[in-house]
């Protein structure tokens, strides 16, 4: 057997002075080389004195990162940063910095609770470590709330509250709620083009555009419907209803739920699905109800970085179990590569489903870049379900 | 203050290995001053699906993980790519004493896209001009590298390309 790749993380913390901590740390691995090095105050874990440095890299811009590092300064390495350094060094300067510096943080924490311990058995030096932090779980380490705040989680506000209460209990709602929504009429000779996946803020914590500002620039770049597919989320009816309304714009809601086998946008489906669900069970609820099951994004990310290069035929593909439980596949969606989507709609076609296009936009700039155009016009979510069974859609490039 | 003597020390090592064809066997090691844990996946080409999974857990405080080996086959069939740090979780629970095995799980899956990676930067020309002309198509050809990182940040030179193609298209 061959070695075909290696990473070595190491990292040190000594202490500095009373207050502070001072850690190293080293990414060495077949591609990158760097290390970081900064302080931390003991009492309030925040850091300081961010250094980065390359010993090897890849791109000629790779070396800009080190700019960014000095972002972080500052940051409370407390439980649920990781999110925050993700975001920010590993966005702004490098993600593999950021996956060091993660390291580095877990060691700060550790290394405060072995150090209050140490303080707490001077008083009582039959206390063991583990005892210790049973009587104190954060080890001394103050609880987030009176830290500097970690980036909160978006949570969705009031007036876009999911459809819950009653049926959260695994209940589901009957398809014909489908009908609450519908449009008033607008029509369009040319085929009705609707952008049937795309997300907003706050119901879609990844997103950056309200709802609002989202139809918007449905409507401004002549989209004719739009549909809510936020992450595990389900639009009240009367909201949707109110923001057609508001609007003068057809708003109908989908739900992109996450499975084993990646992420599916389901349509005509108004249960409120929370965490993993299996594919199977998935389609077993949704045909329950007479809903539709699209693959999302079926190739995101198989055909990069060398993917590619690993034999992933049509025929292979379209083997691949997910395929079992849908019933369309997204050959267009707006975050993957050209390659990805004509690996969709190759398996599309093999497989004899209903393609389907979206944007997947998460803020307004993206928008419309993909979607679906249907041979009559779309009024409510009965019909875009019907004429998703009958197959009477295509995907389109529309911006 | 004895400052140059650690107060504590951590190693995490993840190795990449053909084993046959079709198959990578990727394992992340972690030894620190509380914790000893390995963690061991086999990865199915062409569609880096996780066919198999192993692993151990020693820490001085947590309490052991009871059913760990159940936890960990929970993440069989699930594909290496993106998205799969939500499906390890969901799969796996998100409980305090799991996380160190969670996030070693996770090490595993990119210890083989970074094999994958490295393939294709063993292409990159070593001359600075073939270099700049490699990565700016990369970013091209995957697009969700773009503003990403410092490296392919928007207005920046290797990105400058793309963004060109891109406001002629819209014009």
């Amino acid at each position: 057997m061959m070695l075909e790749f290696m990473r070595n993380k190491l990292v040190d913390v000594a202490r500095l002075n009373e207050d502070t901590l001072s850690i190293h740390g080293v990414l060495d691995d077949s591609i990158y080389n760097l290390e970081l090095d900064f302080k931390v105050n003991i009492n309030d874990l925040v850091c300081s004195a961010i250094e980065g440095r390359w010993l090897r890299w890849t791109t000629p811009q790779c070396p800009q990162a080190l700019t960014f590092l000095k972002e972080a300064d500052g940051f409370c390495l407390s439980e649920g940063i990781d999110n925050k350094i993700h975001k920010t060094v590993g966005r702004r300067a490098c993600r593999h910095f950021a996956n060091l510096f993660i390291e580095c943080a877990y060691a700060a924490r550790e290394t405060v609770k072995l150090l209050h311990w140490q303080e707490a058995v001077e008083n009582e030096p039959s206390l063991s470590f583990k005892d210790f932090l049973e009587k104190d779980s954060v080890g001394g380490i103050p609880a987030a709330d009176v830290m500097e705040p970690v980036e909160p989680v978006k949570k969705p506000e009031p007036i876009t509250s999911p459809v819950v209460s009653e049926k959260s209990s695994g209940g589901v709602s009957s398809v014909a709620d489908a009908s609450f929504i519908g449009n008033d009429g607008k029509s369009d000779s040319t085929g009705f083009v609707i952008d049937l996946h795309l997300h907003t803020s706050p119901a879609s914590p990844c997103a950056s555009s309200s709802v609002d500002a989202m139809i918007k620039e449905a409507k401004r770049i002549g989209l004719d419907g739009i549909c809510l597919s936020d992450h595990n989320y389900v639009w009240s009816p009367d909201v949707v209803r109110d923001l057609r309304k508001k609007h003068d714009f057809l708003v109908l809601r989908a739900n992109e739920i996450v499975t084993e086998q990646g992420d599916m946008l389901v349509y005509g489906f108004y249960e409120d699905v929370q965490g993993i669900i299996k594919l199977a069970e998935l389609k077993k609820r949704v045909a329950a109800v007479g809903g539709f099951v699209v693959a999302a994004h079926p190739f995101r990310g198989f055909l990069t970085f060398g993917a590619d290069d690993v034999g992933l035929t049509t025929e292979k593909a379209m083997a691949r179990e997910m395929f079992k439980w849908v019933d369309g596949v997204e050959t267009l969606n707006g975050k993957v590569t050209a390659t990805e989507n004509g690996l969709a709609q190759n398996v599309a076609k093999g497989l004899a489903l209903t393609a389907t296009g979206g944007s997947d936009a998460h803020d307004i700039s993206t928008v419309g870049t993909y979607a679906t155009t249907f041979e009559h016009e779309i009024n409510s979510e009965e019909e875009l379900l019907s004429a998703l069974k009958e197959g009477k859609c295509r995907p389109v490039t529309f911006r | 203050m004895s400052n140059n003597i650690l107060k504590f020390s951590m190693n995490r090592s993840t190795s990449v290995e053909k084993i046959n064809a079709t198959c990578l066997r990727s394992v992340c090691r972690l030894q620190d001053s509380f914790t000893d844990a390995e963690v061991a996946i086999e990865v199915k080409m062409p569609d880096l699906e996780i066919v198999a999974i192993s692993g151990h857990l020693q820490h001085v405080y947590n309490d052991e993980v009871k059913n760990l080996d159940e936890r960990l086959q929970k993440v069989i069939g699930i594909r290496v790519g993106s998205g799969m740090l939500k499906i390890i979780k969901g799969l796996m629970g998100e409980d305090k004493n799991l996380e160190q095995l969670v996030y070693m799980v996770e090490e595993c899956c990119h210890g083989v896209i970074l094999t994958l990676t490295k393939k294709v930067l063993l292409k990159a020309p070593d001359d600075e001009a073939g270099k700049f002309a490699f990565y700016s198509k990369m970013v091209k050809k995957n697009i969700r590298l773009y503003d990403r990182c410092a490296g392919f940040a928007k207005g920046t030179p290797l990105v400058a390309e793309l963004e060109a193609e891109e406001g002629g298209e819209k014009a």
